[in-house]
């Protein structure tokens, strides 16, 4: 029976609140049928008061095995270092973090938060956040570059703003029956089996894509949102359209450019004025190519879908 | 802190969403004095200055991943007022249903993931219904408990159909909404309504139809429904009512018995052209302030509100509306309980003084016969208010769950007001000036304040539900609203308060709360004015 423990840092609860919408398996279904022992979760959690610290300190010691420990929210350092910008029963929540990835298992940052830092993190990141092991694209983070769990892994990152409940319980399931030796990860320590598609796989503006019909505003019923309105979908890691969303829908589907929010860049451009929704161009090609094509190959491309592109590509598509 | 503190740390009481510390005194078992510790700064205003004017529809939601679709509204709405944009018809319901299915997702999820799990503790078994509590409401493996958190993602579907995904889209833009949806979402979206409601609102959770419910107008109704079929009085709404006054719940958490509300839910034909001015006019469900003392109503604007900072980790001028307010955090954010413990400061309306948001402040308002004469009204419970003496753990609560039926109705609303062919879309000029956005997130009132200056954001401020409930003394020492709930709650066992957890958590505030209690005669008072 695994123990985990899942904690809040510099965190909006969001990473909790869509892992509350798995369904397959579901946030009870893990602990009834995965047998998955939840020692605490701050919006879960029935222990209170002295045995939550007892169980705390109990973890910390080793006399309790803490099995998974995930973090969700980032790691906040301010000010001047101390941490005390986020403290939890009367510590910095920081070093909380350090004791318990000292004994745990495996570690997972769920979220950018804890990933590499996320939204607390943008410029001029003022509550001095990092993730665990990243801060942004650069290695180290909170615990360092050499940082490896108990089980030899270095911390497993599930990224998104929020990540899907389906990519957590999924790394949860596959550590609680054992698998955890199978993840295999990526140069920014995402699961691969979920990290190495991107956006637009399955994205239902394939076509449009192809044939460069762009959503030139928002509301349209035709069009890829890449080429007018910033969507990130081709050059960004994520299952987004290959395991939906709420079991519906995905951004993209919907409407709503990609941000990119798998990769460590998140938000993009610091958002900085004139980069929201819409795609950073030079001399008209975008500045951001899908992933692996050059500017040549994108110019040749795109003249050439356009040259080919049937009658019906220009007309709605997603009718009433 | 200090180590004479710390072994007078008795609880940390999770389960409130975020990071509160809660320090009460306690004398012959009753808290007698309270304080308020908001213990995380994360910055978003400070994130958000000369960052693209838009940057708020990508940050805000982020502020809160429990009430994402209530900042995101605020964010559309605060930048459609200062780029003085058109918002279409189909945009205002888009944005609206967006907000109710968060709010709907919230009711069991918070109720039964939240709430209900301490009408298990141990504290309780004596009452009569301490068994039923236990084999419905226990965490992860109670009957209704299960049921309860895993069908509280279904509403949040239709939002994923307007806006991709729930939590964290950002979908509401200024001019509209992203999205165009088709007739199929729509169709999708009212069998999810309807599984939400057979599966869930009339078998567990009411055990009568929707229709029954609505005849509910008064006390005096609600007790003759309670009596009228055992379905009725043994439903999750039954039980928790009968049993929240059989442990005493209607006895404590009163208040200062004085409300906010922003009002919601702009009307799909009155509010195309918004405008900070007209918000209040233009609402289905009306704004304002309700003052129990002398049972009166009046409406709510944003121009009334001040933020005292004196015993917040602020170093600015104290007493500012937030147009004026600069966000410049104190450094060394030592715990000070004669000066400043919170990153919360102390929002205050400029005559009224602190007031409680939340549900329960909505449904006194819309008991109010103030506002338009088309605006939503229900006397319910404002009836129960009044009859039972003012506010308590039990009444807020109720309040809270009461909202569910009418939130379905507006959500049937606004699937019946598409008109799909029509736009949902108009791209706006974007340009200088002062915008204001509000909503009513579950847990209670929220607005943006923008300025945008030379194309970026020169000043974003947000003031939340729980700053409202959470927030510190004021500067003229008036308690924040929940450090005035907590006083007088009864404390059975002080190694384990759970009272103070139901208080708490009856305002649902968004940050994990932590509870400090100590003996208000044996704790030596300098020592705990020295607790940094």
């Amino acid at each position: 029976m695994p123990n985990m423990l899942w904690l809040q840092g510099g965190a909006c609860s969001g990473n909790t609140m869509s892992f509350l919408n798995a369904e397959e398996p579901s946030a009870c279904d893990l602990v009834t049928d995965f047998g998955i022992n939840v020692l605490w979760h701050p919006s879960l959690g029935l222990e209170l008061g002295e045995n939550l610290q007892k169980m705390l300190n109990g973890l910390v010691s080793g006399e309790i095995p803490l099995d998974i420990f995930v973090f969700e929210g980032s790691v906040v350092n301010a000010p001047n270092g101390t941490g005390q910008w986020n403290r939890f029963a009367g510590r910095a929540m920081k070093d909380w973090v350090s004791d318990l990835c000292k004994v745990a298992g495996y570690v997972v940052a769920v979220g950018d938060c804890a990933t590499w830092g996320g939204i607390p993190a943008t410029a001029p990141n003022p509550s001095d956040s990092q993730g665990l092991q990243f801060l942004k694209r650069s290695h180290g983070g909170y615990l360092g570059t050499g940082y490896t769990s108990k089980a030899g892994l270095p911390v497993i990152n599930v990224p998104g703003c929020p990540a899907h409940p389906d990519w957590i319980t999924q790394i949860v399931v596959a550590v609680a029956t054992g698998r955890g030796g199978e993840l295999t990860l990526d140069e920014f320590q995402r699961p691969k089996t979920f990290f190495t598609s991107f956006t637009q796989t399955g994205c239902t503006r394939n076509m449009h894509f192809a044939y460069k019909v762009s959503a030139t505003e928002f509301g349209q019923r035709k069009g890829c949102l890449f080429y007018d309105l910033g969507c990130r979908g081709p050059m960004t890691h994520s299952p987004c359209n290959r395991i939906l969303w709420n079991r519906q829908s995905s951004k993209t589907r919907a409407g709503m450019p990609c941000m990119g929010c798998t990769e460590p860049e998140f938000p993009f451009f610091d958002l900085a004025p004139g980069t929201v929704f819409k795609t950073q161009t030079v001399m008209g090609v975008p500045k951001d190519m899908p992933t692996g094509v050059d500017k040549s190959g994108y110019i040749k491309l795109t003249a050439a879908a356009k040259a080919a592109s049937p009658r019906w590509a220009e007309e709605d598509i997603f009718v009433v | 802190m200090s180590a004479a503190v710390q072994t007078l740390d008795i609880s940390p009481v999770g389960r409130v969403e975020g990071d509160l510390d809660i320090r009460v005194d306690i004398e012959n078992g009753v808290v007698v004095n309270a304080w308020a510790q908001a213990e995380m700064f994360r910055g978003f205003e400070v994130i958000l200055r000369d960052k693209d004017p838009q940057a708020g529809l990508v940050v805000t939601p982020r502020a809160c991943g429990i009430c994402g679709a209530s900042h995101l509204t605020c964010a559309a709405w605060a930048l459609d007022t200062a780029f003085k944009s058109e918002v279409p018809r189909n945009a205002i319901l888009a944005r609206n249903l967006g907000q109710i299915t968060e709010s709907l997702q919230s009711l069991p999820r918070h109720h039964y993931g939240l709430f209900m799990i301490d009408y298990t503790h141990k504290n309780y078994s004596k009452s009569r219904y301490y068994e039923e509590a236990v084999r419905r409401w226990s965490p992860f493996t109670g009957t209704n408990y299960e049921h309860g958190v895993t069908i509280s993602g279904r509403p949040v579907e239709i939002y994923a159909l307007l806006g991709g995904q729930w939590p964290h889209s950002s979908y509401m833009v200024p001019g509209g909404v992203m999205c165009a949806p088709t007739l199929t979402d729509v169709t999708r979206a009212w069998a999810i309504l309807e599984h939400f409601r057979r599966n869930w609102i009339e078998p567990m959770w009411l055990g009568c139809s929707l229709e029954r419910y609505e005849e509910i107008r008064s006390y005096d109704d609600f007790l003759a429904w309670l009596d009228e079929k055992p379905e009725h009085a043994n439903s999750d709404l039954g039980m928790f009512w009968r049993m929240s006054l059989d442990i005493g719940l209607d006895k404590y958490g009163k208040g200062h018995g004085k409300f906010v509300t922003w009002g919601y839910l702009p009307h799909e034909d009155k509010y195309s052209k918004p405008t900070i001015e007209s918000r209040n006019r233009s609402l289905r469900m009306k704004s304002g302030v309700y003052v129990g003392e002398t049972d009166t109503h009046a409406l709510m604007e944003e121009r009334f509100i001040r933020e005292d900072i004196d015993r917040a980790w602020y170093d600015e001028k104290s007493g500012q509306h937030p147009f004026d307010r600069v966000t410049k955090p104190i450094q060394q954010n030592d715990m000070d309980h004669d000066g400043r413990y919170s990153w919360s400061t102390a929002v205050r309306h400029e005559d009224n003084g602190r007031l409680e948001a939340g549900a329960l402040a909505r449904q006194l308002v819309n008991g109010g016969s103030h506002g338009e004469d088309w605006q939503h009204t229900d006397p319910l419970v404002l009836d129960m208010y009044r009859k039972l003496g003012g506010a308590s753990v039990a009444l807020r609560h109720f309040a809270r769950m009461h909202e569910g039926v009418k939130l379905y109705r507006e959500a049937e609303h606004c699937l019946r007001e598409f008109r799909l062919n029509d736009p949902w879309y108009v791209k706006p000029t974007e340009r200088d000036g002062q915008g204001w956005g509000a909503t009513e997130a579950i847990r209670g009132a929220l607005c943006h304040w923008i300025e945008v200056e030379n194309g970026k954001i020169k000043n974003y401020q947000i003031i939340a539900p729980t700053t409202w409930n959470v927030g510190p003394r004021s500067d003229s020492g008036e308690l924040g609203p929940i450090e005035e709930a907590l006083i007088g709650t009864p404390i059975a066992d002080t190694s384990d308060p759970v009272e103070v957890g139901h208080v708490a958590r009856s305002y649902d505030s968004c940050l994990v709360c932590t509870v400090h209690a100590h003996d208000a005669k044996t704790g030596e008072e300098l020592a705990r004015f020295r607790t940094a």
